[in-house]
């Protein structure tokens, strides 16, 4: 049963199609990822789904129901755009937001407690957010978005500005919480944590949908045609008749094959030439099927 | 509604714990009690300490020009007398003045048959208030001369020069008649006008300052998700209307205090007797409330559309505009506060706080006007926050550009 669902949604700013006739779905247990270039409507869409604006046409359901604001007690919403009280005090600041989403007071004070212990962080809380570095301030709204033990979380480019522990911190705890059966949507353009955290994805360009489903799914719609070499000595193999593009970062080369290329002569070409250590046919990354699909369609 | 009272708290709580409160709780009421006081205390020596010739061909005259003015205890003159007077001493006294020996010399000459003349030389061309002694002095003595030159004892002639004082009555709407004091009425009106539209707009632009701050901090998109925009607003304009009737009311139990203090009692007299009544007391924080909410909402409306404070600050004399009209009309008010211009202007919402006030220092106005001021402010309020309730929820989630006037009219459409 979806936690949130998108059925042909469509926006419209001024003579600008920001979203067009969107549909989604994100059941519970599941974490999503929402891919797209810059301004291709990621944001116009989960500002649809939080309700801070509505559609010009479709329908948002929200735990299988139509949205209603009350169902928002039930989300957690971490916004592209970072904001917080500067001159509040990091507990006062989580406090608020746990009332506002429904808590008493005191269970809003023990939850900010545990959370901020779990990030690592609980020695700020009687600090101003303004005194905190940026990383700081993003694991504060993060928690902010958690207290209130959301069951869809809703997180706009969660890992920008954070240095790769904390990014990993922030992984660990998106996964435990997906563990604890919770729907996790996150926009990002950050393909290789797409890759590693999600179980479904919907790439959007010019406000439509371009490649949807189950990331299993749409790997195994394209062709095994890239290799990885890892070798020593001459890279002249990456010459090959069978080769359609090459990368190569001195001792490490990958490759993308011609339309029924074949990896079994090029594998002879190298050896050939260098000592291989590494020879793998691959599924093309996240990555190449973003660049591929959204071509030179992006807008920025 | 929830929701409205904890960003209403959080409004307040912030506000109140900042050191703008603190400074301005206890600086302004400071800064105006020294302006008022340095503007008393000068005023108390302008013109005194004069040390000035008369100089006349009637030595009568003259004299009596010297008595009526060494007569004015503050003016604690310094005068000499030279009459007969001739055009060489003159001239003498006038290089006296020149050199800083004597401020000034006044020449009268009575020819006979025809009109008295005096001039007055000295350094000075401002001091308009030794002018005024001069000519008083001058007036006084002539006309007592021709009283007693025509026969009528001094003692009847100096009652007639001196005039008599009138001493002033207000009869009340329950019949009963009391001393009153048109100086401390005016004044008292002119301090509570004073008071409400500065609080008014002070609170009015915090309102608004707060919103262009959220918007740049982007704290909006977070709350958005949590709470409806008119939440948003109206949490604001409570919290922070809290702050004001907090400032007010710190203000008037200090002002209690000081006047029922034994130091102010010896102070506050005659003149500057000062009685607040519970009328005002009460109406005080109504109108308070009334103008905060009026001028507020429209300030968060245009806060909404702008990106940064310099932008919001191009607006605020056109919105500060009908606070400068309230205090424009203050003589016309005070002169006659039944005139139909008065009656208007304090119906009129935008100048109605202000104005009302004015009025009620002469004379207490009819209930039904009261109630028509405050029916036709809260219905300008409402219709000012349709309006900017349309405005904010679009608003504060655009970025980067100032909005254009038909962009502003769409927004009004979206919503």
């Amino acid at each position: 049963m979806p936690v949130v669902e998108l059925a042909g949604v469509t926006k419209t700013y001024e003579n600008k199609i920001a979203v067009r006739d969107l549909s989604l779905s994100i059941d519970a247990g599941q974490m999503f990822g929402l891919l797209g270039p810059n301004g291709a409507g990621k944001t116009s869409s989960i500002r649809m789904m939080m309700g801070i604006t509505l559609p010009d046409s479709g329908q948002v359901n929200l735990f299988n129901q139509p949205f209603e604001r009350k169902s928002l007690e039930r989300v957690g919403y971490l916004p592209e755009e970072r904001g917080l009280y500067k001159k509040m005090k990091v507990l006062e600041q989580l406090v608020f937001f746990g009332e506002l989403h429904g808590l008493v007071k005191e269970e809003a004070r023990k939850r900010a407690a545990v959370w901020t212990k779990r990030l690592e962080i609980d020695d700020v809380l009687e600090k101003k957010t303004e005194e905190l570095s940026k990383g700081m301030q993003q694991k504060i709204q993060f928690i902010g978005s958690l207290l209130h033990d959301p069951g869809l979380i809703v997180m706009d480019e969660p890992f920008s500005g954070l240095d790769p522990l904390n990014a990993k911190l922030l992984e660990h705890t998106l996964l435990e919480l997906k563990d604890q059966g919770k729907a996790i949507l996150f926009s990002t353009h950050r393909m290789d944590q797409v890759e590693k955290l999600c179980d479904s994805i919907c790439l959007i360009n010019n406000g439509e949908a371009v490649l949807a489903g189950r990331m299993r799914e749409i790997k195994s719609r394209y062709e095994r045609n890239h290799v990885i070499v890892e070798f020593e000595g001459s890279s002249a193999f990456l010459n090959s008749t069978e080769i359609a593009d090459a990368k190569n970062y001195s001792g490490h080369a990958e490759i993308r094959l011609k339309p029924h290329g074949d990896a079994q002569k090029l594998l002879q070409e190298a050896s050939a030439a260098a000592t291989i250590y590494r020879f793998e046919l691959v599924e093309p990354s996240l990555e190449e099927i973003f660049i591929q699909t959204v071509g030179g369609k992006a807008d920025a | 509604m929830r929701n409205m009272l904890l960003i209403a708290r959080r409004e307040y709580m912030e506000q109140v714990r900042g050191r703008a409160f603190r400074m301005t709780t206890v600086g302004l009421p400071a800064v105006f009690a020294l302006v008022v006081g340095i503007g008393y205390l000068a005023s108390l020596g302008l013109g005194a300490n004069r040390h000035m010739a008369v100089a006349a061909s009637d030595p009568r005259l003259a004299n009596e020009i010297r008595n009526q003015l060494l007569g004015d205890k503050e003016a604690k003159a310094k005068v000499d007398v030279i009459a007969p007077a001739t055009s060489e001493q003159r001239a003498s006294l006038v290089k006296q003045v020149q050199s800083k020996a004597i401020d000034g010399v006044l020449w009268v000459q009575t020819p006979a048959g025809s009109a008295p003349t005096a001039t007055y030389t000295s350094q000075s061309s401002g001091d308009f208030i030794t002018m005024d002694r001069l000519k008083s002095a001058l007036n006084h003595a002539m006309l007592d001369e021709g009283l007693t030159g025509g026969g009528m004892k001094r003692i009847a002639a100096d009652a007639l020069v001196n005039g008599v004082s009138i001493e002033t009555f207000q009869v009340k709407k329950d019949g009963s008649v009391v001393k009153s004091n048109a100086q401390a009425s005016f004044w008292k009106g002119y301090v509570m006008a004073f008071l409400l539209s500065m609080t008014t707009m002070i609170y009015g632009m915090n309102v608004a300052r707060s919103i262009i701050q959220e918007k740049t901090s982007r704290i909006f998109e977070v709350m958005l998700a949590i709470a409806k925009p008119g939440d948003l607003l109206a949490g604001k304009l409570i919290g922070v209307g809290a702050v004001g009737l907090t400032q007010i009311a710190i203000w008037l139990v200090a002002g209690a205090a000081i006047l029922f203090s034994p130091f102010a009692a010896a102070l506050l007299t005659g003149d500057f007797a000062i009685n607040v009544t519970w009328t005002e007391a009460v109406l005080f924080p109504v109108y308070f409330v009334l103008g905060y909410l009026l001028y507020s909402s429209l300030f968060a409306g245009l806060a909404a559309t702008c990106e940064t404070e310099q932008e919001l600050q191009m607006y605020m004399p056109l919105a500060a505009a009908p606070t400068w009209l309230s205090f424009a009309l203050i003589l016309l008010v005070i002169n006659d506060s039944n005139s139909f211009w008065s009656v208007a202007a304090s119906l009129f919402p935008p100048t109605a706080p202000v104005i009302m006030f004015m009025r009620m220092a002469s004379e207490i106005p009819p209930v039904w006007q009261f109630a028509a001021s405050i029916g036709l402010l809260l219905a300008s309020i409402y219709g000012v926050l349709w309006f900017s309730t349309r405005l904010y929820r679009v608003g504060i989630l655009m970025y980067g550009k100032r909005a254009t006037l038909p962009e502003l009219m769409r927004w009004l459409r979206y919503s």
